[in-house]
Order: structure tokens, then C-alpha cells, then sequence
């Protein structure tokens, strides 16, 4: 998942010498890309998509993003967000961790069961996301990219005290994790997107 | 708090050796019904206010009334006459800290249920905690900074340094509520945390406790430190969660010393494990997990030991299981299976150890010994969440 | 642990000294509130430090409830020039039939919304899907059950510094490497620094209506802005950040409004 230096980026083009310059406005650099209206490679390029209306989409920053890993908002990631695993293969992670950390993320393994990607998943949450409590609300068998895949469903209290649902559907094909994933607060914003992820899901196809 | 003043002890510390502080000489300064009448006491009490409305509506507050209940009257007890009424609450947050606020509540973090082996060393904690409060350690320490540095001193403590710069990790919960600011009021000196240990042996001792809980509550800790950091290899992270304090091994010297004089002999003295073993049957299933989340191998392995050494038991070997599968290094799953294998063999094995089993045995072609293993998790868990995947993994 | 520092990343776009900055976005169709509204006003935080008088803090309570008083009197004297029925609440329990946790979770709810509209409205992270539309966010039934329970049209989100810092985490896919590395994030920076901000909600809808920013900022310290325990700076900060409301972009185009009476003026 990427890391956001933007903000870091921001507290300097934001630092005019001028007063009466507030914020730089709509204009310039942002972090965020458009997504139209029409198939659209995510991640590496080893699947494809759909978005029912425009998407705002991450831009990847060099050195410090995870290249099969693609992230899209609607209202900021503060409140709702939908990210991709396109097709990440053994061994690989999905932050950029030090070694040395103390509280890893575990790695991607091809032979992952559903319930041990979704314990890497709360592993991020919990470590490096900051959860400080994660419930399953339901794993279930659900066919992904013609793939008998998984759906899971869970919830997690933040650290700004707000709750977050979310909705991941995946599966492992020739040994790579493709995955979608929508997070959202819990109050509106994801009742609000679930039918958005939902057409994604539907719409996403395999490449190369 | 029970850890804090790193850097303030840093900054005072001489390196002569500080004579230990006397139980005897420890007396109350203030008594039930205490309100503050000078300016700069009340502006804290007021900042306090603040961070309890914060505290009791956070989300964080484990709402239990048994174990509520349970801390009160250890606070009622231990922490003297001022702090029979104090509000307490409990919040889940697996480190190992409790704090009184003079303006009557008390925050205990759920880590510290998780490392206490008996009551004796909770009401040890309390009693240490309430020995900062009886003493005023709160307005003396600001009234000390504020001469010594005659500065906006609360200014840059309240501007954030918080716990983190001080030394005192407080995770990232710290963020929570005004816990940040307020916390950051309770940097002791390393004098106040000596008053604040004899204070809390004497109080121990008054109340049949065996003082000598105290001492041992540090040898834990300083074992997991050691365990953690081990672990680690020779770096030390970051906003540990004890920054070593130059006096933790002398405190728990002096806390040994003081237990040695506070002993009557021929009394007798209870440290209560079995009711505290029992009070926190209950939620020591979801200590243990959070702890375990937190991917912190060497401190879990380190606690989990410690806690084996009232007895193995399925819960314990199932979260050992868990460490190992959080790791996930090469060889961690086989050892994690390992100890799966070993929990199912007691009759409190949770049902997750089943399932996991089931795993394991069905990445290493037994599918027949997998499917009853799930079998026995689905009868455990009719609910489970995640029933209709391990369904299909049935066939 | 990082957190956003969205008061050091907005310190960066003062840089000169003696700096006051303002500046509003509306939802498209907004008026002002005028004539017979009812506002709700929620926990002002206004004690000494919350409201950023830089470094300038001590736990004094006299200077607390002389910050609260003035800011709580100004909110009332400029809201009664305006019209309309003004509540303004200081702690979670005082409205009858609303929980504190339910009024928790709207301020929470409220808090990240805030926040988002902070960093990508001001400080330049645009969503190419908002851009140049105003303000196009929400608090969903939440608010709008709070409105029904209450019988209240407006709220108004009065916040000071610290809640910006106690923002915490934020979800997965971006994970805040801006920001203080000691874990809490220093508000202030060099000299003194006045951030605040407002955010308004129709509680009918739920749509967050109006916010504004306010930073005062001097590279000098000792020079003061409106200091918040008087009156006169209480007002000064109420009346900037307040008192100029303008109405949305579609409102002065000409664009048809939506036949709510009370837009009509």
C-alpha cells in the first residue's frame, strides 16, 4: 500500500513567501490522479477495471510504493478508500517495511489460505495502520477473476476513534494474490460505496 | 505513572547515589475530599477534567462491571481513604501503565492486566500510583520545572512532547483523546518515583499484601525488556516500550530493601493469585490477542513463558502457536503447528486452535485428519465467522 | 507512529510575519444562514492551548474560562446580529435525547471529514473529482438524525489546533509519513501561531456546508493576535472566521437554488 509523502511534498509547495496564498488551491501538484469512466489497468498492469464514475487515484511515488498495489478515493482516504493487488507474487509485501522494524507485516506466501491473508490483512491494520481493534465479520468462498476465490468482511476501530468497514474480495491464481479492497468509515461511506466496489469487482479482468 | 520522568530523571540524576527513601517516612499530604485552592493547581485539575471527559467517552473503555468493580476496591483499599471514590477506567490498550489523576479517576491499560501474576502486584501498581497523588508528586514536579527553567515549561510539555520524548512509550494511543497532553503532567523525577515505590511497599504491607510483589513486578519487566530487545538484536527501537530508565535495576534493589524492612514477621501475608486468576479469566483470551497482534515476538514469547509458569494450559499454547504464525519466518509455521497441536491436547483449547490445525493439515496433504479437525471447530463454533469458507475446505 | 501534522504542514504556507489568512469553500448552492434558523454549536474548544496561542500555555483556570466565556459571548453577539436561535454546548450530555456517544460519533464523524476537507481542499492534495465544485462532503444520516432528534438546522464545528493533531491514524492505503516523528506532533513553531477552523452542517441533508480557516501566524513572537482570553480578540478570531460567510459559487452565477424558503433573501 503506498505511502503518503505527499503531505511531507505539500508542507513545501504549500510554503509560499507570499501571505494571502492559503493552501495552492485546486491547481498545481496533487497526489491524485483522474480515473474516467472506462477499463483502466491497476497496480502492475496485470488486471483490469471499470469505475462506474470517476475515481480519484493515488499517484505511485517512486522508491517507497509497492508496484503491484494501486489505491483510489472518493472523498480522501481519510474517509473511504478502494485499493488493488494486482497479481503480487511470492514472498513479496505489501508496504515497504524496514527489516529491522520490530512489528513486521507478514510477507505474501503463494500457499496462503484465506484465513492467513486475512491475517496478513489485520496485521497491516494493527501494526501499520495503527487499528487497535479488528473483528471478522464474515470469510466466506466467493469466485473471483473465474477463480475460487474469497470474500471478507471485518470492521476496525481507528485511532482517531472512528469506525471503518471494509470488504476484500481475492484469490490466489498461479501462485499471485489478486485482490480488491474497499475501506470506508463505517458511517455512511461505506454503505455509500459498497455498490461502486461491487461493479468494480464485477467488471475486473486477468491481463497477460 | 509507573514509568516516566526518563529524561527529567536524566537531566537530574548526578550520579551519586540517591540514599533509598523510607517507607516510614512516608506519610499522606492530602486526605479524602481534596480540592485544590491555589490558581495553578486548578488550572491542572481543570486540564484533568478535560482529558476524563475525553477518556470516559472513548471508545476504548472496556465496559465491564465485574473486573470495574474488582479494580475499585483494590483502589478503595490500597489507595487510602482519598481514593475511595475514584472513577476507573479501564482501557484497551495492551501496554503496561495505570495513572491516578488527584481529580479522581484512575486509568488502568489492559497490558497491565495481562503482565500482573496476582493481585498482590496489581495493588502494588495501585499503591504506587496512589502514592504519586497522596504525595502531590503532580503540582511539586510543576512547580519544580516551572522555577527551574522559568519558563513556558507546561508550554512545551503541552505543546506534544507527550510521553514519546520523554522516554515512556505509550504507543500509538497516545494520539487518543488528551491522554497526549495530560500525560505529558506526569513526568516525575527520579526522587518522586522512589517516594512514590516506598509509599506504595508501605501501603502494600498495610493492607497484608506480601511487599515484596513490588520487586518482583520489576524482575518481570526488566525480563521482557531484555527478551524484546534480544530479539531485536543490538538496536533498540525507537519509543520502546521502556526506554531504559537508569533506575530500574536500582528500583527494584530498593524495592527489595524496603519489602525486607516492611515484612512483619510471623504475618501473614496473601498475594491473592487464585481470585486474581480468576477475576480475569475472562478477558485474558483477549489480552493475550491483542498482545500477540502486536507482532512483537520476543516480548510475547517473554509474557506467554511468564504467564506458563502458573501451569500450560490451551490458551497459552495456542497463542504461542500464534506468535510463531504472526512471524511467519522460514520454519515458523511448523513450529506454530507445533504448538497447535500440543493446545488441542487440553480441554480449553480454543476453537481457533482447531481450526488452524486443520490448516496445517491440509497444506500437508492429511485431508482426512484436516477434516475432522474442522469438524471439531465447527462444533466448537457453530457462528463462526468464517464457517462457510472452512465448509467448503470440507468438501 | 506518524501522525498527520496538519497544523506544521499549513505552518509552511505562512512565512512572513504579522500574517492573518482566511479562506472559505462553500457547497455550491449555499446561503448564509438568515432570519429564524436554529444553530447548534458544539463544545467550542476554547481552553487555553486547544485554540493555539502558540507556546504561550499555562494550566491556569481563570485564563480557561475567560477564553471560553469570550468566545462562547462573541459566537452569541454574532450570531444574534444574524438572526436565528443559537445553543451552544460544552459537554456531550446536555442535549435531551441524544446520547453522548451518539453526539461522539457525530464529532468524530465530523473531525475526519474535517480533516479531509483540510488536507485536500487548503493545503493543495486536490481530488480531481471535487475540483472546483465547492464542497462536496458529507456526514450522512448521522447528521440528519442528529437535525430530526433536535429539531436544529444547522451545527456548527468549532475547532481548535489540538483536534487536527489527535486526528490520528488514518485508514489503509495511505499511511501518513508527514508529520513528527516523536509521535505528537509540537503545534507550535517558532513564533506564536492561531489555527482555527469551522465547519457548518444543514442538518437537514447532512452536507457540510461551509468551512473556513483561520491562521494568524507571526515569525516574531510576543506579537499577539487577538489575544482569545479578551473579548476584543475573542471576537476579532470569531468575526474572521464567521463573520464573513459568503454564499457558493452556484448562489452568485445566478444558478437556481433549491426552493428551500429559507435560501431565499
Amino acid at each position: 500500500m503506498k505511502l503518503l509523502t505527499g503531505l511531507a511534498l505539500l508542507g513545501t509547495t504549500a510554503a509560499l513567501s507570499a501571505c494571502g496564498s492559503l493552501g495552492t488551491g485546486e491547481y498545481g501538484y496533487s497526489d491524485y490522479g483522474l480515473v474516467h469512466v472506462t477499463r483502466v489497468n491497476v497496480g502492475d498492469g496485470q488486471m483490469s477495471v471499470v469505475a462506474p464514475r470517476p475515481y480519484n487515484r493515488h499517484r505511485r511515488i517512486l522508491f517507497s510504493d509497492v508496484r503491484d498495489v494501486e489505491d483510489w478515493t472518493l472523498n480522501g482516504p481519510i474517509l473511504d478508500g478502494i485499493s488493488f493487488v494486482s497479481g503480487m507474487n511470492n514472498n513479496r509485501e505489501l508496504i515497504r517495511q524496514r527489516r529491522t522494524a520490530d512489528q513486521q507485516v507478514p510477507r505474501f506466501r503463494s500457499d496462503m489460505t484465506p484465513p492467513e491473508i486475512t491475517a496478513m490483512l489485520e496485521s497491516l491494520y494493527r501494526v501499520k495502520g495503527g487499528a487497535v481493534d479488528l473483528k471478522t465479520l464474515s470469510l466466506q468462498p466467493r469466485p473471483f477473476l473465474g477463480a475460487n476465490g474469497f470474500q471478507w468482511d471485518y470492521e476496525h476501530l481507528d485511532q482517531d476513534e472512528l469506525w471503518r468497514r471494509g470488504r476484500a474480495v481475492g484469490a490466489v491464481i498461479d501462485g499471485k494474490l489478486y485482490m480488491i479492497l474497499l475501506d470506508a468509515a463505517r458511517s455512511h461511506y461505506y454503505d455509500a460505496e459498497l455498490p461502486d466496489f461491487e461493479a468494480i469487482v464485477a467488471s475486473a479482468q486477468r491481463r497477460g | 505513572m509507573l514509568f516516566g520522568g526518563a529524561a527529567a530523571a536524566a537531566s537530574l540524576h548526578t550520579g551519586v547515589a540517591d540514599a533509598r527513601i523510607r517507607p516510614e517516612d512516608m506519610v499522606p499530604l492530602i486526605g479524602p475530599g481534596f480540592r485544590p485552592t491555589e490558581k495553578d493547581e486548578m488550572g491542572l485539575w481543570k486540564e484533568m477534567d478535560r482529558a476524563e471527559e475525553e477518556i470516559s467517552g472513548s471508545n476504548l473503555v472496556i465496559q465491564d462491571p465485574k473486573l470495574e468493580g474488582y479494580l475499585k476496591n483494590i483502589i478503595g483499599t490500597v489507595g487510602g481513604p482519598a481514593a475511595h471514590d475514584f472513577r476507573i477506567y479501564l482501557v484497551r490498550i495492551p501496554d503496561f501503565n495505570a495513572m491516578m489523576f488527584p481529580s479522581g479517576f484512575a486509568v488502568v491499560f489492559s497490558g497491565l492486566l495481562l503482565r500482573m501474576r496476582n493481585e498482590a502486584q496489581l495493588a502494588g501498581v495501585i499503591a504506587h500510583e496512589s502514592g504519586h497523588f497522596l504525595r502531590r508528586h503532580m503540582i511539586r514536579s510543576w512547580r519544580d520545572m516551572r522555577r527551574k527553567t522559568d519558563l513556558l515549561a507546561i508550554g512545551s510539555m503541552l505543546a506534544g512532547i507527550g510521553g514519546a520524548g520523554a522516554g515512556v512509550y505509550l504507543g500509538d494511543y497516545v494520539q487518543l483523546a488528551q491522554l497526549g497532553t495530560i500525560l505529558s503532567l506526569l513526568q516525575y523525577s527520579r526522587g518522586m518515583e522512589a517516594e512514590a515505590d516506598a509509599m506504595g511497599a508501605r501501603l502494600m504491607e498495610q493492607n497484608d499484601y506480601p511487599p515484596i510483589e513490588m520487586a518482583n513486578i520489576w524482575e518481570q519487566l526488566i525480563g521482557e525488556e531484555t527478551a524484546s530487545a534480544r530479539y531485536r538484536g543490538k538496536r533498540r527501537r525507537r519509543g520502546s516500550l521502556f526506554d531504559t530508565h537508569p533506575s530500574e535495576g536500582s528500583r527494584m534493589v530498593d524495592l527489595r530493601a524496603d519489602a525486607q524492612e516492611l515484612t512483619v514477621a510471623g504475618k501473614a501475608y496473601d498475594s491473592r493469585r487464585q481470585r486474581y486468576l480468576s477475576t480475569i479469566a475472562e478477558i485474558r483470551p483477549t489480552l493475550l490477542d491483542d498482545q500477540v497482534k502486536l507482532n512483537d515476538p520476543g516480548a510475547s514469547q517473554y509474557l506467554i513463558e511468564t504467564l506458563a509458569q502458573d501451569g500450560w494450559n490451551g490458551l497459552l499454547r495456542f497463542y504461542e502457536g500464534e506468535v510463531w504464525r504472526l512471524r511467519n519466518r522460514p520454519g515458523d509455521a511448523l513450529r506454530a503447528d507445533q504448538s497447535y497441536a500440543a493446545a488441542i491436547a487440553y480441554p480449553d483449547a480454543p476453537a481457533d486452535a482447531w481450526r488452524w490445525h486443520g490448516i496445517a493439515l491440509m497444506k500437508q496433504g492429511r485431508a482426512a485428519e484436516a477434516k475432522a479437525a474442522f469438524a471439531r471447530y465447527l462444533t466448537m463454533k457453530p457462528d463462526a465467522t468464517d464457517a462457510a469458507w472452512v465448509r467448503q475446505m470440507m468438501g | 507512529m506518524r501522525k498527520l501534522g496538519l497544523a506544521a504542514a499549513l505552518a509552511g504556507s505562512v512565512a512572513l510575519s504579522a500574517c492573518v489568512q482566511t479562506k472559505q469553500y462553500a457547497d455550491m448552492q449555499f446561503t448564509p444562514p438568515q432570519g429564524d434558523y436554529k444553530l447548534l454549536v458544539l463544545r467550542p474548544d476554547v481552553t487555553v492551548g486547544s485554540l493555539t496561542t502558540g507556546g504561550m500555555v499555562e494550566p491556569r483556570a481563570d485564563w480557561t474560562d475567560q477564553a471560553r466565556s469570550s468566545i462562547v459571548d462573541a459566537l452569541r453577539a454574532q450570531q444574534a446580529a444574524r438572526g436565528g436561535k443559537v445553543t451552544i454546548i460544552e459537554h456531550r450530555n446536555e442535549i435531551p435525547g441524544v446520547t453522548a456517544q451518539e453526539l461522539a460519533d457525530v464529532e468524530r464523524l465530523n473531525a475526519a471529514v474535517d480533516e479531509s476537507i483540510v488536507v485536500h481542499k487548503y493545503l493543495g492534495d486536490y481530488l480531481p473529482t471535487k475540483r472546483g465544485k465547492g464542497l462536496e462532503w458529507t456526514l450522512g444520516q448521522d447528521a440528519v438524525r442528529l437535525g430530526q432528534k433536535t429539531g436544529y438546522d444547522y451545527a456548527l464545528f468549532l475547532h481548535g489546533e489540538d483536534q487536527v493533531a489527535s486526528g490520528g491514524r488514518i485508514a489503509l492505503g495511505i499511511l501518513g509519513l508527514a508529520g513528527c516523528i516523536v509521535g505528537f506532533c509540537a503545534p507550535n513553531i517558532g513564533g506564536q501561531q492561531q489555527l482555527d477552523y469551522a465547519s457548518l452542517v444543514d442538518l437537514k441533508t447532512g452536507r457540510v456546508v461551509w468551512f473556513n480557516v483561520v491562521i494568524a501566524g507571526s515569525q516574531v513572537p510576543g506579537i499577539k493576535f487577538g489575544d482569545l482570553r479578551t473579548p476584543q480578540g475573542a471576537t476579532q478570531m470569531i468575526d474572521r472566521l464567521l463573520g464573513r460567510m459568503k454564499p457558493g459559487t452556484g448562489v452568485t452565477k445566478g444558478v437556481v437554488v433549491t426552493d428551500d424558503p429559507a435560501a431565499k433573501h
